[in-house]
């Protein structure tokens, strides 16, 4: 795995809420290709680090590269962010999906998945409308593009959010617990979408409470703790280790 | 697209009538602006054909053809005619304006109107004197003369005192109303203006035969505008002399009352 | 007077009404944002200021701010103010409408979640298109009908202007009303007032309507 390409390079992230610190120097690299899965309880960082990747969230201390390339560094709670022309180029590499779809309720479908990369972008429009359909076609939604989003289910609403997402070509993939918003039948409909993008070697980083699917796609999974990388490793490595906390998490869900 | 025309046409005709309203009656030397309070038949108010007329608008009109002026009749608030004569927005009251009591505020013309303050009251109301009053409600109109009187210490504030209440109010329909409804017992004001209101309401109401006052009307300009008042006293003298200052008495039947002299 | 002639008069004040109305609107409505922005501005200093003014103007009554607008000139820089009269109407109108405007405004954008920017953000529209885009539709729909309510306020609000003497329809009804010693004028110009609140909701409903479509 080490002779592929570095898509994402995170160094040393630290972030504090007040006195709360929820991230102690975290590093982490995301290689082309690769499915990675962020695993751990509630308000151990993993949301927060997710966060700080697509440059929601600012940190305390740390470095962000995509592709090589520096799109911010912070030193002290001080942040300095790449040139804007330049940021903006790093920013084409990568989308995220929210765990709430954050879908823009007054614009059809399709319009959602078109504005950006004709308005943003500057894309031929003609050119992005075929693209977009067939990106729906995909997604099994072929027969809802005139729709709003309120007229669709919660399964529905979050695959329109990863083809809005994917219809701007994006390198990694970012989706932030894409289903616990979901009610239980319909998550199967998106986790089939997203096993579907992993068979087609989309890079992409998964934070998420789906355990068994997290197993069953993911090349390397990372369970975070109180604000650091307690395991990481391949499926088997992480979901076999003995670390307690691990064993613990495990486990509680069992019990749920 | 239809309507967006549409909606343009509107806007551009809307702006030009402003413009127009606006723009108009550039201030000169020969524009004579009258501030006067449009609901005080029959000094001043709006005619059969929406024009604003009435015994001191005329009487204007002829001053400004001596003088070659133009009049500018603008309607005022009552209430702000200090505020519009001292900003310059007007060049003087003119409009049943009572001197006694206000000598030092203004520039003053001769007199021309001898006016007393009355109390109106229904005819079947038992009133008969002032000293019926009390205890009272009578209306008076808000920052008038017959206001000034019943507060003053030297006018008849002894009698405004014994009234049960003394009840202001904006304009001389909506006293009637109320005084025909019976929410106020009688209402002081000018008498010209109560023979006119009267003549206009049947004969419902009466005007008692006690006074409570004797007052004259002038034209007033503001503290220093000497000049300008000249020229108007000399118009008025005038129009004594030339019988145009009668003929328009006689017309708005206020013959008995002038006091202009020749 | 003839009920004809009246009807001709106050249909003449209504021209004046509408210039009220009309030019009020076209300046508050843009206004308002400015305002709005102002308030919500991250600069403690402007959004303290825009604050305050907020709270004068809708805190004292708008004749007395028309007096300010239209005396003031004259009172505090000795301004001559003969032709003023007309703009010094708008201009009073306008900034106060323009403060509940703002108020209105800024709680629509408030309510708009912060999911809408972030994915707007994450998807890479600037800031000002975001706004436009994505933003202000959402907000248009959330807070045209306390526009409604502001607009029928203001219908009937324009009667103030007889406080610096402008003649509008109101006051020429009051005019006529006492010259004729009748109520008749009254009654006429409470269904002047009407229909044209009918017809500014109605025209509003419409718009509702089509912003109903989501």
């Amino acid at each position: 795995m080490s002779e592929t390409t570095i898509y994402l390079e995170m160094n040393n992230i630290k972030k504090s809420f007040g006195d709360l610190q929820v991230l102690k120097d975290i590093s982490l690299k995301v290689h082309e290709g690769e499915v990675l899965s962020i695993i751990g309880p509630s308000g151990s960082g993993k949301s927060t680090l997710l966060r700080i990747a697509t440059m929601l969230e600012t940190m305390d201390n740390g470095s962000i590269k995509y592709m090589d390339k520096e799109a911010a560094s912070a030193e002290n709670g001080s942040v300095h962010y790449a040139k804007p022309q330049a940021l903006r180029e790093i920013k084409k590499n990568f989308g995220l999906v929210f765990q709430n779809f954050n879908l823009f309720p007054h614009k059809t479908v399709l319009h959602n998945l078109i504005d950006a990369p004709v308005h943003v972008q500057k894309r031929n429009k003609t050119e992005v409308i075929a693209e977009a359909k067939a990106l729906l076609e995909k997604m099994g939604l072929s027969d809802k593009e005139d729709y709003y989003p309120s007229q669709l289910s919660g399964g529905q609403q979050q695959r329109v959010a990863i083809a809005r997402a994917l219809a701007l070509k994006p390198k990694v993939l970012f989706f932030d617990e894409p289903t616990s918003a979901l009610d239980p039948e319909l998550t199967g409909e998106v986790l089939k979408v997203i096993k579907a993008l992993a068979e087609e070697k989309m890079t992409m980083v998964i934070v998420t409470h789906e355990m068994s699917f997290a197993k069953k796609i993911s090349d390397r999974v990372i369970f975070m703790d109180k604000g650091v990388i307690a395991v990481e490793g391949t499926p088997e490595e992480v979901f076999n280790s003995d670390h307690s906390r691990m064993q613990e998490f495990l486990g509680k869900l069992k019990h749920e | 697209m239809k309507l967006r025309k549409k909606i343009l046409c509107a806007l551009l005709t809307i702006s030009t009538t402003a413009a127009l309203l606006t723009g108009c009656g550039k201030k000169d030397n020969k524009t004579f602006t009258v501030g006067f309070d449009a609901e005080y038949p029959p000094y001043g108010y709006m005619d059969e054909n929406g024009e604003y007329t009435g015994f001191d608008l005329e009487l204007a009109e002829e001053v400004c053809k001596i003088n070659g002026w133009t009049l500018k009749k603008q309607p005022i608030d009552w209430a702000n005619k200090d505020n519009e004569l001292n900003s310059g927005s007007i060049d003087c009251i003119w409009n049943g304006f009572t001197i006694n009591g206000r000598e030092d505020k203004y520039e003053w013309s001769v007199p021309y109107v001898d006016n007393s303050q009355v109390v109106v009251v229904k005819a079947d109301s038992g009133i008969k004197g002032l000293s019926d009053l009390a205890g009272k409600t009578v209306g008076v109109q808000a920052a008038s003369a017959a206001l000034d009187v019943l507060t003053d210490e030297e006018g008849q504030k002894e009698l405004g005192d014994s009234f049960g209440k003394l009840q202001e109010f904006a304009d001389y329909n909506t006293a009637f109303v109320e005084l025909q409804a019976g929410s106020v017992d009688a209402i002081a004001m000018d008498i010209g203006v109560a023979q006119y209101q009267i003549s206009g309401r049947g004969d419902e109401f009466i005007i008692l035969d006690e006074h409570l006052n004797a007052e004259q009307y002038g034209v007033g300009f503001k503290l220093g505008n000497t000049k300008m008042r000249d020229d108007v006293n000399k118009a008025l003298k005038e129009l004594k002399q030339n019988g145009k200052f009668d003929e328009l008495a006689e017309k708005y039947g206020l013959s008995e009352m002038t006091c202009l002299e020749p | 007077m003839s009920f004809f002639n009246m009807l001709e008069q106050i249909s003449s004040g209504m021209l004046h009404t509408i210039l009220i109305f009309f030019f009020t609107l076209v300046f508050s409505l843009p206004l308002g944002w400015i305002v709005a922005f102002g308030r919500m501005s991250k600069n403690k200093i402007i959004s303290g200021i825009t604050a305050f003014f907020i709270s004068i103007l809708r805190g004292t009554p708008l004749m007395l701010q028309l007096m300010v607008v239209f005396y003031g000139p004259y009172f505090l820089f000795q301004l001559p103010i003969g032709n003023w009269r007309f703009p010094a109407i708008i201009v009073g109108f306008s900034i106060n409408y323009a403060a509940y405007f703002a108020e209105i405004y800024r709680s629509g954008i408030s309510a708009i979640p912060v999911g809408q920017y972030e994915a707007a953000h994450i998807l890479g529209y600037t800031k000002v298109q975001t706004f436009f885009k994505i933003i202000l539709p959402q907000v248009i729909r959330i807070i045209l009908p306390a526009v409604t309510n502001e607009v029928i306020t203001l219908v009937k609000d324009t009667s103030l202007a007889f406080s610096i003497s402008y003649i509008e329809m109101f006051s020429i009804t009051k005019q006529i009303a006492s010259t004729q010693t009748t109520l008749m004028p009254f009654a006429i110009a409470a269904a002047f007032y009407y229909i044209f609140n009918l017809l500014v909701s109605f025209v509003m409903r419409r718009l509702e309507k089509r912003l109903n479509y989501y």
